[in-house]
């Protein structure tokens, strides 16, 4: 167990820049997820963490060592891959014992190990089948087994999640969950899926080109994005924008004008800023039967999802998205009148998507 | 319908005729050569040959007899296990290397050696062996016949490696083992059959080839191949010895392709087909 700091470090592929002088303090016990879209160096930051990828300039620490230049296998780390990346020709047992036996563990104690986290896992029974015998999840299910037996300073997770099913990617999320509750060691988890991220983390890195755009509690990133990016990336759907301008008393959208209602919070801070982007998420607008509080639109597209209706509308050159009750039973061609609630609305700027303040 | 199973009639009839073909060119000359080796010698060179005769192992005790044959099957064996072995002790890193480092310029090299022919080599080598005294010795034998074997390895082996998925090595590296140990424990044990495929076809190329063993052995040190070229005499060639030579030559390479086939199939496609 330890904590994880990153100080100006910088990674390079020849000429190209990959991550450009980042620094992150992960604490001891903490469960992080790094979050971004494809390209933007999270299983870059990742392998590097892990020894796999070197560093261009900057320091890497694990606990209180520098460990630049230590291997992988001697950063004491453990890590599951995105395809499991198992030992075919070994049985599963083989696959988990095979780090302790490396590390000249005795056997009586490789055993306990072995089927103490196998027991942890559900995967005692297959303990003497190869990785091909197996299902996915049980694949997977073994690649975890085989981390958690080396009781590591640090778990890396590569986007162990991308190759199952959604059922039972909502299910070996829970259980990822419980386990670090449960091991009380430091945890860093890639995904692209902000999903994983909102629920599996204690803090998240939003990276995007390399640079970490926010790092906060998944809360924190979801109530008060840094800016238009995390905005745009955490929550699903993603959060709409429309640009907007102060006229004489009140806001209007800059294309076509209509008046948009703003709390008086909000509306005092574009009117400072005289334009900017309204961010407002689909499940902050409220549905409304007075046509002076809030913008008529016409619906385009309807999907329930059961517990949530989704609504399409064009609004100010562009698609937008609410969510609504589905006791409202909205139709395609209705007309209705949806209102940013208040206090939840938020305002970036044009030019560089930093939060207006 | 009709059509369309004609065609697929049409197009079985002219794989078969194809392949009877093919069978043909290549199994006449050691069908010849067998048949040959159980002729009585006068009938050997008969025109036009004979087809039904008295088969005679006449050839091949008339071999026994005038050679020593057997110490030249030894001699081969010992050059051919020797430089197989050799073959492997560092091909089988080298591949691992250059599937690992992604640096192909050794490889590539290895292969230009092969493809070179003999000659390039022979002839420094005559004299560098000869300054050292170890012409006629095995140790010559077993490193020329090294440039043959160690290419074959590094190439049958190289897709093999270059086929395991680079995580497995990752996540081997990551539970702690050096380079050397994720060879040992990991990469080797998933090329076994490579390995099986690559011992053999180094073993039969080193066993059929004649130029090295031509110039570098000596009357002790005569590989097989280098001794039955000697049947064909100035004045007069004792064919049917020759033909029992030849047939008890191809014996091991047949013998061991035979046994192995299926492997050897599915070891030159092991890069192909992710497992």
């Amino acid at each position: 167990m330890a904590s994880i700091s990153i100080r100006n470090l910088t990674k390079r592929y020849g000429n190209f820049t990959v991550i450009p002088d980042l620094n992150l303090e992960i604490a001891d016990h903490e469960f992080v997820v790094f979050v971004g879209p494809s390209g933007c160096g999270k299983s870059t930051l990742l392998r590097i963490i892990a020894g796999l990828e070197p560093i261009s300039s900057g320091d890497l620490y694990i606990g209180d060592t520098r460990v630049n230049a230590v291997q992988a296998a001697q950063r004491d780390i453990a890590m599951v891959f995105q395809d499991y990346a198992l030992y075919p020709h070994m049985r599963v047992y083989d696959n988990m014992s095979f780090a302790l036996e490396l590390r000249g563990i005795p056997k009586a104690e490789i055993d306990a190990r072995v089927r103490h986290a196998a027991a942890l896992l559900h995967i005692e029974p297959y303990l003497d089948r190869k990785p091909k015998e197996l299902s996915g999840g049980q694949r997977q299910r073994v690649a975890m087994g085989r981390a958690i037996v080396r009781n590591p300073k640090a778990f890396l997770f590569d986007e162990p999640l991308s190759n199952l099913d959604a059922k039972l990617r909502g299910q070996v999320r829970a259980e990822i969950k419980a386990l670090s509750q449960e091991l009380k060691t430091t945890m860093v988890f890639v995904t692209h899926d902000q999903i994983e991220a909102m629920t599996m983390a204690d803090r998240i890195v939003v990276l995007q080109s390399g640079t970490i755009q926010q790092y906060d509690t998944p809360e924190a990133v979801y109530e008060r994005p840094a800016n238009q990016f995390v905005a745009g990336f955490i929550g699903s759907p993603a959060m709409n924008f429309f640009p907007v301008e102060w006229r004489g008393e009140g806001a209007i959208l800059s294309q076509g004008g209509t008046a948009v209602p703003l709390d008086g919070e909000t509306a005092g801070r574009l009117r400072q800023a005289g334009s900017a982007v309204l961010g407002v998420r689909p499940e902050h607008f409220a549905v409304t039967a007075d046509a002076a509080e809030g913008i008529a639109v016409n619906i385009r597209l309807v999907e329930p999802l059961g517990s949530d209706t989704l609504i399409h509308f064009d609004l100010a050159g562009g698609s937008a998205i609410a969510r609504v009750d589905p006791a409202l039973r909205p139709k395609v061609g209705d007309r209705i009148i949806l209102r940013p609630q208040s206090g939840k609305t938020h305002l970036f700027d044009a030019a560089n998507g930093q939060v207006v303040q | 319908m009709n059509d369309a199973a004609n065609t697929d009639r049409w197009i079985r009839w002219l794989n078969t005729v194809q392949l009877v073909l093919a069978g043909m060119i290549i199994m006449a000359p050691t069908v010849w050569m067998v048949l040959s080796s159980f002729k009585p010698s006068f009938e050997v060179t008969a025109y036009p040959p004979t087809l039904v005769f008295s088969p005679t192992l006449e050839n091949y005790a008339e071999l026994t007899r005038t050679t020593p044959f057997l110490s030249y099957a030894l001699n081969s064996l010992i050059v051919t296990v020797g430089s197989t072995a050799l073959g492997l002790l560092f091909g089988i890193p080298a591949a691992f290397a250059v599937s690992w480092t992604r640096i192909t310029w050794p490889a590539i090299l290895t292969l230009a050696a092969r493809m070179a022919p003999g000659t390039l080599f022979l002839l420094p080598w005559y004299v560098m062996f000869r300054q050292i005294g170890m012409i006629g010795s095995y140790t010559a034998l077993i490193l020329s016949h090294a440039v043959i074997t160690l290419p074959i390895v590094i190439w049958v082996l190289l897709p093999s490696f270059d086929a395991i998925p680079r995580s497995v090595f990752e996540a081997a590296q990551v539970d702690g083992c050096s380079v050397t140990r994720i060879l040992w424990r990991i990469a080797m044990p998933l090329v076994a059959s490579g390995i099986a495929v690559s011992a053999i076809l180094a073993f039969v190329f080193s066993w059929n080839y004649f130029l090295f063993a031509l110039v570098l052995s000596n009357g002790d040190t005569k590989t097989l191949i280098a001794a039955a070229f000697n049947f064909i005499g100035e004045g007069s060639t004792q064919w049917g010895a020759l033909m029992a030579a030849a047939t008890l030559i191809a014996l091991p390479p047949l013998v061991l392709a035979a046994l192995v086939q299926r492997w050897l199939v599915s070891g030159l496609t092991l890069g192909a087909v992710k497992g």
